[in-house]
């Protein structure tokens, strides 16, 4: 058993020759070419964001503006409801009668 | 094989070519470099205008506001409506259009049809379009109509106090009233946008984009009880129509504050459609623009003046002849009065006796006979310095009037009829402000509309009132005056305003109106007045009242005192005010 262990290693190549990793002229073109691409796949993506985000801030802002306008248009018509000519018109006003003096009394002067 | 003169050839080919495009090369940096280096300022701006656009931030008008019941009640309003536009060319079928506009709108579909047919390439065919109706008339889909925003002012009390409003117009621009008064600080001042834009040239939202921001208008709160305004204008449109008269005013004041209350004109209008009106007089707030000679109301003040130098007592008295001979002419008491002997100044007041207030006059100048230089000069210094007459008051108003007040230097003539109301101007404000001096005890307030300014938290920064004298008149001047003044209302030309539990004072002023050329009067036609203030033993409000060109014979007394009266009563009960005792 262990002479067969020694002969099998005897057998193996122990020298192992070292991977020398060699970055040639192409590769190093290529390498840079992408590096650049992926940048300015990057730099585009971003780009392109910061534009959409523009376009959805406008869109948004101008949901904004439609959204004041009809708070605007609410404010204005409660006013209109609350004008005193509303007021005067409206049937509670209408079953009202005018006060006369002997009808007042004042509790102190 | 090539043979040697082939490569020979070859290489000089070679050589040319690397020439050429070496050549090519420097020439190609060359121009970039003198495109991105040297050229850089100028090529970066041209692009910067390609892409960037600036544009102006519309700063929001501020709005107008009164107070009820300590609760902010809006009397101008912004509001961003459409316009309904159309280019004609492109409706086909006009009748068929209008019909189905007008059907979604409301509006009158053969006002639309004559627009579309007389338009060329642009045509408004309505104004003022909320956003739920411009939706459906997104939704008909028609071809050639088009929705505009647009900024619109809208007064959501519609005719109240429409001369002290007065309105914005169609490019932005307040007039008259109030807004044309402070158009500057309601406008506010616009900001600018510098936004880069896409190929459409709609700004995008970018990090190098620059906004100056807009600075909106201040919004104010004004004096003017609605309640009040309401009710003065209701009571002047009917008296109006009952005497036929042309127009008539009124105004109400606090004679402790120089607060106005109301100031209210008939005819009047609605500022949401300023457009429709025919007459632009009427667009003037009569009670501040209005400089008319005030009549008999002006005796107050020469009366006043009389008291406070000490020259006349309520019971000093004179004869009264019924006429004077001033230089070469005779001034007369008004038709109808009596001469008398031993007359007192509060029988003066209380009959209106133009002879009496000449009396004071030559006794101001200290020679009971005549008039004097020394006399004029005490009278003008009165009106003019201490009662504010042919000054403008500085009310917050468009076109306020100053009236007129003749110099010392002026003729005797025209120096006596002065005494009473004749040959100077006064504006009703003027009037009021200076009757207020009267109740109130000696002080000339400013007659003030803006009570306060809306603050960013949206309160009120109250503004105090401004006094423009503290003693204009002696408090026993005015003592007295308040005195005389109620027996005017209770025995004199006021006694339709007289009223057993209340202390009432006043004046009435029948004042004629000056041919336009200035030769004389107009036949038959006067200004009818009533100036004064309950209740008198504690003033809390001075009314005034001008009826103008009523068809109705009889004085002040007929005309506007009824009305003045009517308004009076309502103020007692609105006010709370418990009977004199």
């Amino acid at each position: 058993m262990a002479t067969a262990t020694i002969s099998a290693r005897r057998n193996q190549n122990l020298y192992r020759q070292p991977t020398k990793l060699v970055l040639g002229p192409s590769s190093a073109t290529f390498g840079i070419i992408a590096i650049i691409t992926l940048f300015a796949f990057l730099y585009l993506n971003q780009i392109t964001k910061t534009g959409t985000f523009g376009y959805r801030l406008t869109a948004l802002q101008v949901q904004h503006d439609q959204i004041l306008a009809q708070n605007q248009e609410f404010g204005v018509e409660a006013a209109r409801l609350a004008s005193l000519q509303q007021v005067q018109s409206s049937a509670n006003v209408a079953h009202m009668v005018p006060t006369t003096r002997d009808q007042i009394s004042y509790a102190s002067r | 094989m090539r043979s040697y003169t082939d490569n020979v050839l070859q290489r000089r080919r070679l050589a040319w070519l690397i020439s050429s495009l070496a050549i090519f090369g420097v020439v190609l940096f060359g121009r970039l470099f003198w495109l991105q280096v040297v050229s850089h300022k100028h090529y970066a701006a041209e692009a910067s205008q390609e892409h960037i656009r600036k544009y102006s931030v519309p700063a929001k008008r501020g709005q107008l506001y009164t107070e009820d019941s300590g609760i902010l009640a809006p009397l101008a309003l912004n509001q961003t409506l459409k316009q309904l536009t159309a280019d004609p060319r492109y409706v086909l079928d006009k009748a068929d259009a209008a019909n189905k506009l007008a059907a979604v709108t409301g509006g009158d579909a053969a006002k639309y049809q004559k627009r579309l047919e007389n338009g060329i390439e642009y045509a408004v065919l309505d104004e003022r379009i909320p956003s739920v109706i411009a939706n459906k008339i997104k939704q008909l889909n028609i071809a050639g109509i088009g929705l505009v925003e647009h900024d619109y002012r809208t007064y959501p009390e519609g005719t109240l106090a429409a001369q002290v409003l007065g309105f914005v117009n169609a490019d932005g621009a307040g007039q008259y009233g109030i807004e044309g008064y402070l158009n500057e600080a309601l406008n506010g001042t616009n900001g600018q946008l510098s936004a880069k834009t896409d190929t459409h040239g709609i700004p995008i939202q970018t990090a190098n984009n620059t906004i100056k921001a807009p600075v909106d208008g201040k919004s104010y709160v004004l004096t003017i009880d609605r309640n009040i305004q309401a009710e003065v204008e209701k009571d002047i449109a009917a008296q109006v129509q009952k005497v036929h008269a042309k127009s008539g005013s009124a105004v109400v004041l606090d004679p402790n504050t120089g607060k106005v209350m109301a100031m209210a004109n008939y005819p009047s209008f609605d500022p949401n459609n300023y457009s429709r009106v025919a007459d632009y007089n009427v667009f003037q707030n009569q009670v501040v623009s209005n400089a008319f000679e005030p009549g008999s109301g002006i005796k107050v003040f020469t009366m006043a003046a009389g008291l406070d130098k000490g020259v006349v007592t309520p019971e000093t008295t004179y004869d009264d002849p019924f006429c004077l001979k001033i230089d070469d002419r005779n001034v007369c008491d008004a038709a109808g009065d009596k001469p008398g002997k031993n007359k007192t100044m509060t029988v003066v007041l209380r009959d209106s006796l133009n002879t009496g207030v000449i009396r004071v006059l030559e006794l101001l100048g200290g020679d009971p006979a005549k008039i004097t230089l020394s006399g004029k000069k005490i009278l003008f210094d009165y009106f003019t310095k201490h009662f504010g007459f042919g000054v403008r008051t500085g009310i917050e108003q468009a076109g306020e009037g100053s009236g007129s007040v003749q110099p010392a230097s002026t003729n005797n003539v025209t120096y006596a009829t002065t005494t009473f109301g004749q040959g100077m101007t006064a504006t009703m404000i003027q009037m009021s402000a200076a009757m207020a001096a009267v109740a109130n005890g000696g002080t000339l307030y400013q007659p003030q509309l803006v009570s306060g300014i809306v603050n960013e938290v949206g309160g009120i920064n109250r503004l105090e009132p401004k006094i423009v004298s503290s003693h204009v008149i002696s408090p026993k001047t005015a003592s007295d005056l308040n005195q005389m003044l109620q027996i005017v209302v209770q025995h004199g030309s006021g006694y339709t305003a007289y009223d057993p539990h209340y202390k009432i004072a006043g004046k009435t002023g029948t004042a004629q109106i000056p041919r336009p050329d200035g030769k004389g009067y107009i036949d038959g036609a006067n200004i009818g007045s009533f100036v004064g203030f309950a209740p008198a033993d504690k003033p809390r409000f001075v009314l005034m009242v001008t009826i103008n060109q009523p068809e109705v014979d009889g004085y002040a007394e007929f005309t506007t005192v009824p009305v003045f009266s009517t308004i009076t009563q309502w103020l007692l009960k609105y006010y709370s005010i418990p009977p004199s005792a």
